[in-house]
């Protein structure tokens, strides 16, 4: 089965950017003016230019303008997290399946779910990583998802809140403080809200272990990523000042020098 | 010509690791003692049990001062101190699953203790001590709720829960660490003095947009 088209006696890819280049048996970008042969070589739109990541096409519709460094590292912490939560739950889900309308709703879900971590780990793969706002939506999708599954089994008497832990886990160490503190909170307040109307008073002490080890584990993911920034800066402050040093110590070693007669 | 001499050694880097990660522990140590405390003043019921329970966090409380003492003063402790400290952190959650009145083992439902713990401690240790101590975590938790009799072995529902929990658990020790290693590498890249990488990666995307070959 071929890549691409063959047009004369060159290979080119589908996008019709590239051609196969026999002799040094790789992908070679297509030259501006028109030249080896054929059809394909007959509108040089933009060959000049490196390509580009479309804005608004493709796999690469929400890749391209990343904001935050921290954001792109702690991307793989939340895709990995998610893959976690999706495979557990569908191993779950098929593990004594009981109601068929409960099934449904957990199968749409992780299968939505992984639909949206395949597209954002594929982006990662590449080198494209996807922007802050997909990365926050998506965020807010598996809350959304931990929360339909919870509401469905019964609310407090769910054991998939625990699925909360992994979320948080990522957000923690991703997202800013800020941003970490609120989603937190808004887990905490959703999830209470729902364990305060389906649990019986007696379990409220577990409610309130839950919530409260919820928090815990994005405090600490928060404050471990932030002593992590300060030290990244002092590092970077110290090898500066490395490579400072013989600059300084060769412009100190002229000062001292006697001045030459004239 | 740029120097590319790093400005730590690997044993100076470790030790660094120990000294700032200890924090994340301490901080997760101080939410188990919060939660255990407010859980032992609300459930009890008689003062035999409020006197049987509050000395064990009491315990817990007096070892964590001492060791956020010594982390505010600037005297680290060394690794052997800290991962003892972690695992009388398990001992004692392990404890209160197993032993707390009212429902023990799989019905307990203070074993989300062990996610700050389990997070906590792997966001400090390399790879091999932090599986470790996830795995030791794990199977305490398992034997718990064995031992209790309240999971039993016929793959039914308890079963089920339990093997979640247990993965859930995992998943805080993989997800930690696997953080954990990326903040080494970006360390490592600062400290040499280089790019975080995140600008290769965005400059790379011609490479990255070539057809595979075939």
């Amino acid at each position: 089965m071929s890549y691409g088209v063959k047009v004369g006696e060159h290979l080119v890819s589908p996008d019709g950017n590239w051609y196969w280049d026999g002799v040094a048996q790789q992908w070679v970008p297509k030259p501006i003016a028109p030249g080896v042969a054929g059809v394909a070589y007959e509108a040089p739109r933009h060959h000049a230019a490196p390509p580009r990541a479309q804005s608004g096409k493709g796999l690469s519709s929400f890749t391209g303008s990343v904001r935050s460094e921290d954001l792109v590292f702690g991307q793989t912490v939340l895709v990995w997290a998610r893959w976690i939560l999706i495979g557990t739950g569908l191993v779950l889900s098929f593990w004594s399946p009981s109601d068929l309308h409960m099934l449904q709703v957990q199968l749409a879900a992780i299968i939505a779910l992984a639909f949206g971590n395949f597209y954002l780990h594929v982006q990662l793969l590449r080198g494209h990583p996807a922007i802050d706002n997909i990365v926050y939506a998506a965020s807010v999708a598996d809350l959304c998802v931990v929360t339909a599954l919870v509401l469905v089994q019964g609310g407090y008497s769910s054991p998939v809140f625990i699925f909360y832990f992994a979320a948080v886990v990522g957000i923690s160490v991703a997202f800013p403080t800020l941003l970490t503190a609120g989603y937190t909170a808004a887990v905490v307040v959703v999830y209470g809200i729902i364990c305060l109307s389906t649990a019986p008073p007696e379990e409220f002490p577990a409610v309130f272990t839950r919530l409260l080890m919820i928090a815990a584990v994005a405090a600490c993911g928060n404050v471990f990523a932030r002593n992590e920034s300060h030290r990244r800066e002092e590092a970077a402050r110290a090898h500066e000042e490395l490579l400072d040093e013989p600059a300084d110590r060769a412009a100190e070693e002229h000062a001292n020098q006697p001045v030459a007669p004239a | 010509m740029q120097n590319v001499r790093e400005v730590r050694t690997a044993d100076q880097a470790n030790l660094e690791d120990l000294f700032f990660g200890q924090t994340v522990i301490l901080w997760a140590r101080w939410s188990v003692i919060v939660a255990g405390i407010v859980l032992v003043l609300w459930t009890s019921t008689t003062v035999t049990h409020l006197t049987q329970t509050v000395p064990f966090f009491l315990a817990l409380m007096a070892m964590n001062f001492f060791l956020h003492g010594r982390y505010v003063m600037g005297s680290p402790l060394n690794r052997v101190a800290v991962m003892v400290a972690s695992f009388v952190d398990l001992v004692l959650i392990t404890a209160i699953v197993a032993l707390w009145p009212g429902s023990h083992g799989l019905d307990n439902q203070f074993f989300v203790l062990y996610f700050p713990v389990v997070f906590a401690f792997a966001l400090v240790f390399t790879r091999q001590i932090e599986a470790a101590y996830t795995v030791i975590a794990i199977v305490a938790y398992a034997a718990a709720c064995l031992l209790t009799g309240t999971v039993h072995l016929d793959l039914g529902n308890d079963v089920k829960v339990l093997v979640m929990r247990a993965i859930v658990i995992a998943a805080m020790g993989f997800l930690g660490n696997y953080y954990f290693r990326i903040q080494r590498d970006r360390l490592a890249r600062a400290s040499r003095g280089a790019t975080s990488g995140v600008e290769a990666m965005m400059a790379s995307s011609v490479p990255a947009r070539q057809p595979v070959r075939r």
